[in-house]
């Protein structure tokens, strides 16, 4: 059963992977606003979240700030250049089971797209069912809850590993419906979590006491080791700074798609590369990253490109790094305030992104320059040329 | 070209004029076409143009982007890659980061750019999709009205708000307090009201109220109101009569035509009128006696022949004025007294606080019972008043309440208050002299004075009297004020005579007037003085003052060996007779200015008295600014060569200048001679632009500048740290002063 998914995966992603490499250069190197795609604008305050589910990458899932939820529709089926998005439904503020507060985590469940959970500054965690649109199971927290998540390989357990406001890491088990485990081991409270898309029992979670800690679940004790950001050299120097990923808080974590490395960002204002084996730092020098925000941050690697890229909000814009180099690609500008979320659509190698200012942008390829095999067909672009791009210069030279 | 471009910019953007100048627009505009690099570069500079702390700049920037914009597709590229911070420069939507001042040109530049985003919108907003997001983006997050003309911001909208809200907090506030304040007030004021509805009814009783209510009310029962209320005019109520009888036309007319009335019946009306007439004074009466129309001819002939007229058309014009005049009288004074208290009431405590409450429930928008409630209260008020005004009441001069007393008729019982006391025997009053006018007594002759001793001047003693009299008599405690009032009454008497003044008199009989003239001028001229020991005493000989009385010793043994029993003390003598006067001098003011030249060309404007602190002694001068005077003009002369001559020749500031100005160097030429010459150095960068220093240049902060000054700062807290130090010190070993 686990190779059948895993092999619905890899042919999935290996499509996507071909296809970029066949055009000599990734697709998402490309990337820009286009002005065919639209999202449909529903939401009147940010989003916070973006899920899109991976066994077709048709529905992506948002949550916004004010508590609402709402299903797009990615795929363009109108057979037309320009599409937008359509909002399938919504949990609204109508809906008698909406979060009171800000929608922190939206995520699809991996196996199907008859459910997806949600969880929120009102201290719950929903399990919604999609098609009734009614919350199959409700988890309660003592704390908001800054995160959470299911793993996407798992197929012994059915565990969502949640971040709150207590430094405890909960576990909540679908089968059970109850919060079964407790995973104890950082101080402050907890804003990232992420299950290693390599081992189903492997979980990683970042805190605001800039640790990152890795641990097997199956192991009651502790952790499985704590990342260090000095790998263990300097970290005699003090007591405190040791065993730390970051020197601020760690909200934002991310694994490569084969779980090889984990990517993390704190509020340092730093991005670091971790061997998710070894715990080793790589010390890929990304430069500075700048990230204030005080809650999770939620980033993107994308998956099937050679070299692999990472999508980072960085305030209003959205960063592209190479991923091993550490080297910053290109800005992706169109948003008018902070970003919060990126997700990856790697069917189509697609990015798409929330913001502050309640826009989902859709980051497109750009479409490749037709093969110039033809002249006539070289003046044909020009004639299609919209006449806005079109310079209007006044003709007579001493009118200017 | 770049060089060109840049220069271009510059200018057109420093220029600080509300509209670009065309001739260079165009050449802009003709080297930007000529290539995309021009554009890029232009558009580079337009955006640090953008980003001066200064309104009119970007104004002016924003102008050219406007017209590239419009023109070149390379140019909208790449400002909409920079959209978002366009719109924090032009449209200010950062409320951390507003735009700057002057404040008009930035609200015009707000307006001009969101407008061009709309535009720009509509044109282009298909084909770059960041423009529309950035549409999108001002009209829903920021919630930016296209259509609102005053293009406020959410940010300032919400500043708008709160301001409004505090501003309604504080009505809010106010009107609770009115409301209590009339809760109070009202009632009083309804009392009064009452009181003095009640007084103009008693000093004049309403004629309507006859006329409507009363039809059974005799004319006898209207007389007897009449002497109650005596000396009103009495037209008034004879109009109640008139009122009350009918006029009597119509009781004429109706009774003819049904021809019931007789002549005898008629005569007898005539009769009853006639004492009205006479009580009539100053007003007149209108009573128009004139044939009905409605009559036909049959009745007009009866009408004519049974009234014995020759015709019909006789008309009579009574004018009735509508003044009254109230008397006042014995008999109403309390009620005058009553509704004059009253009216004075209304117009100094109540008119102006319902007036307030007025102004301020229709500035905080209250439109319900509490404004309708302080509106019907102002009505009464001012209809009470307006009658009070109507009444036209003559007073007679008003007089201290407390004599009044003895005018009324209750002064019995007033009387009845006092104690009485028995005469004491052999008791000789003795009134000192200053106080016998406050008894109410004629000043003492001389001879007769029991224990006056030496008669004073009757010259001192008048002028010292007539002030104090005047005193006494406005307070009415004093048995002196009763005096006036009787003599006022009396005014025949024969004016008293003293003793004293007697004998001048008898001397001057034969021309009485011119003496008394004389007197009145010389009491004019006379100045006013305090009280003191010294007019106590005047013209007293104290034998006892100044001396120190030594009571000896009475002791059995111990005795001083001498003792002078009276000391005389001269200092003590002397203080009884004695009078301070400060003579402080009268404050002149300076009428003439210091007007020595000044190194700008107009004259010195100080007006000291005698120096003026920058150029000494204030001399006579002529209108050029030089001194009249010979010497002072070779003084002036010496100086200005003196002060020549201790700066070396070399040092010529003007020489020096253009020194400087060759080599770079600073030579300290700005030094010499002060600040004039430190501004004229200083250039400022583009004249054309507000200069926004200048703005901020107010009192308050030059104040600020020195008040916070780093320097001022730490001495002040050094001095305080001192102070406290000082009292540590002092009282350290005090539990509550260890503490500071």
């Amino acid at each position: 059963m686990r190779i059948s998914f895993a092999a619905v995966f890899q042919g999935k992603s290996s499509k996507a992977y071909v296809s970029s490499v066949a055009h000599g250069t990734p697709l998402v190197l490309s990337l820009e606003l286009n002005k065919d795609r639209d999202v449909e604008r529903i939401h009147e305050s940010g989003i916070n979240t973006l899920d899109i589910e991976p066994v077709e990458g048709r529905y992506m899932l948002s949550g916004e700030s004010d508590g609402v939820i709402v299903l797009y529709d990615l795929e363009n089926l109108t057979r037309k250049p320009s599409y937008t998005c359509k909002a399938l439904f919504s949990v609204g503020k109508s809906h008698p089971d909406v979060h009171k507060f800000s929608v922190e985590t939206v995520q699809w469940y991996p196996r199907d797209t008859g459910m997806f959970t949600s969880s929120s500054f009102d201290k719950t965690l929903k399990i919604w069912d999609t098609n009734t649109l009614q919350p199959a199971d409700i988890f309660y927290f003592e704390g908001t809850v800054y995160s959470h998540h299911m793993s996407p390989v798992a197929t012994q357990h059915c565990l969502i590993a949640v971040g709150t406001k207590s430094p405890k890491v909960q576990l909540c088990d679908l089968k059970s419906g109850s919060s079964s485990h407790i995973l104890q081991g950082h101080r402050q409270e907890v804003l990232a979590v992420s299950w290693s898309p390599r081992h189903e029992y492997v979980l990683a979670t970042g805190s605001a006491d800039g640790r990152v800690k890795l641990w097997d679940v199956r192991r009651a004790s502790g952790c499985l080791s704590t990342l260090d950001q000095h790998n263990g050299e300097k970290s005699k120097a003090s007591s405190e700074a040791a065993n730390t990923a970051h020197n601020g808080r760690v909200n934002g974590l991310c694994y490569t798609s084969d779980g090889l490395h984990l990517l993390t960002i704190g509020t340092d204002d730093r991005m670091r590369l971790w061997n998710s084996s070894t715990g080793e730092n790589t010390l890929v020098n990304y430069g500075k990253v700048c990230n204030e925000s005080w809650k999770g941050l939620k980033f993107a690697i994308s998956c099937g490109c050679n070299p692999e890229f990472a999508f980072v909000p960085y305030g209003s814009t959205i960063a592209v790094y190479t991923i091993f180099t550490g080297e910053l690609i290109t800005v992706l500008r169109g948003h008018y305030s902070t970003v919060n979320c990126c997700v990856f659509q790697p069917h189509f190698q697609e990015l798409y992104s929330g913001s502050k200012d309640s826009n989902i942008l859709a980051w497109i390829p750009a479409p490749r320059e037709p093969v110039l095999d033809d002249i006539s067909e070289k003046s044909l672009p020009q004639q299609h040329l919209n006449p806005a791009y079109e310079d209007a210069w006044s003709s007579s030279d001493d009118e200017g | 070209m770049d060089q060109r471009l840049a220069e271009l910019v510059e200018e057109l953007t420093t220029s600080g004029e509300p509209r670009l100048e065309p001739g260079r627009m165009k050449e802009l505009k003709k080297i930007c076409k000529s290539s995309e690099e021009h554009i890029s570069h232009a558009f580079h500079l337009l955006v640090t143009r953008l980003q001066e702390e200064h309104a009119e700049m970007r104004f002016s920037a924003f102008q050219v982007v406007q017209e590239l914009f419009a023109r070149s597709h390379q140019f909208r590229t790449l400002l909409i890659a920079n959209f978002q911070e366009f719109l924090e420069l032009t449209v200010g939507i950062d409320h951390e980061q507003p735009l700057p001042p002057p404040k008009e040109v930035a609200q015009k530049l707000r307006k001009a750019a969101i407008k061009a985003v709309q535009d720009w919108h509509e044109k282009y907003g298909e084909a770059y999709k960041q423009l529309s997001l950035g549409y999108h983006f001002l009209k829903r997050n920021k919630k930016v009205d296209f259509q609102d003309v005053h293009a406020r911001t959410v940010a300032e909208r919400r500043r708008e708000e709160e301001r409004q809200k505090r501003l309604d907090n504080v009505y809010k506030e106010k009107v609770k307090r009115t409301e209590k304040e009339m809760e109070e007030m009202s009632q009083e004021i309804a009392d009064t009201l009452t009181e003095m509805e009640n007084c103009f009814q008693l000093l004049m009783p309403d004629p309507f109220n006859f006329a409507v209510n009363d039809t059974e009310l005799e004319p006898n029962k209207q007389m007897s109101v009449v002497p109650s209320s005596s000396h009103v005019e009495v037209d008034q109520s004879c109009f109640g009569y008139m009122d009350d009888e009918q006029p009597c036309c119509s009781k004429d007319i109706l009774p003819v035509s049904q021809c019931v009335r007789t002549d005898g019946n008629k005569e007898s009306d005539e009769k009853q009128e006639k004492p009205e007439q006479k009580e009539l004074d100053g007003g007149t009466r209108s009573e128009v006696l004139s044939s009905d129309p409605a009559l036909d001819d049959d009745d007009y002939q009866t009408f004519v022949r049974n009234h014995g007229l020759i015709s019909h058309k006789y008309t009579l014009d009574l004018e009735i004025s509508t003044d009254i005049k109230v008397q006042e009288n014995e008999d109403n004074t309390a009620i005058i007294n009553s509704v004059m208290d009253a009216h004075k009431l209304l117009r100094n405590k109540f008119w102006p606080s319902v007036q307030s409450w007025i102004q301020l429930l229709t500035r905080a928008g209250v439109n319900d019972d509490r404004l309708r409630c302080a509106i019907e209260l102002k009505n009464k008020l001012e209809t009470a008043m307006k009658k009070y005004k109507e009444m036209n009441i003559s007073f007679k001069a008003r007089k201290r309440k407390v004599m009044k007393a003895s005018d009324d008729d209750d002064e019995d019982e007033d009387e009845d208050d006092f104690v009485e006391v028995p005469e004491k025997e052999g008791y000789e009053p003795h009134i000192p002299d200053h106080l016998r006018k406050e008894y109410g007594l004629e000043p003492q002759a001389a001879p007769k004075a029991p224990v006056g001793k030496v008669s004073a001047g009757p010259a001192p003693l008048s002028s010292r009297a007539q002030p104090k009299g005047n005193e006494d008599e406005l307070d009415p405690t004093c048995a002196a004020a009763t005096l006036k009032l009787i003599r006022d009454k009396l005014p025949k008497l024969p004016p008293p005579h003293t003793s004293e003044s007697a004998a001048p008199e008898a001397a001057a009989l034969e021309d009485p007037d011119g003496k008394r003239r004389k007197l009145e001028e010389e009491r004019a001229k006379a100045p006013l003085m305090p009280f003191g020991l010294d007019l106590h005493y005047w013209g007293e000989d104290q034998p006892s003052a100044g001396k120190i009385l030594k009571f000896t010793s009475e002791h059995r043994f111990w005795a001083p060996s001498e003792v002078e029993e009276e000391v005389e003390n001269k200092e003590i003598t002397e203080m009884l007779k004695t009078r301070y006067i400060t003579f402080a001098g009268k404050f002149e003011p300076v009428k003439h200015k210091c007007r020595a030249p000044m190194p700008d060309g107009s004259l010195c404007e100080r007006q000291d008295r005698v120096k003026c602190p920058f150029h000494g002694k204030i001399i006579p001068r002529d209108d050029s600014g030089i001194p009249v005077n010979a010497e002072d003009r070779a003084r002036e002369e010496k100086m200005r060569f003196e002060k020549q001559a201790a700066q070396p020749e070399w040092r010529d500031p003007e020489f020096m200048r253009e020194v400087e100005a060759a080599t770079g160097l600073d030579l300290g030429s700005s030094k010499n001679n002060g600040k004039g010459q430190k501004k004229q150095g200083k250039k400022k960068k583009y004249p054309n632009l507000t200069d926004l220093k200048q703005q901020a240049n107010t009192s308050r902060s030059r104040l600020e500048k020195k008040v916070f000054n780093k320097g001022a700062m730490k001495r002040v807290v050094k001095a305080m740290n001192r102070v406290d130090q000082r009292k540590h010190e002092k009282f350290a070993n005090q539990f509550n002063y260890a503490l500071n």
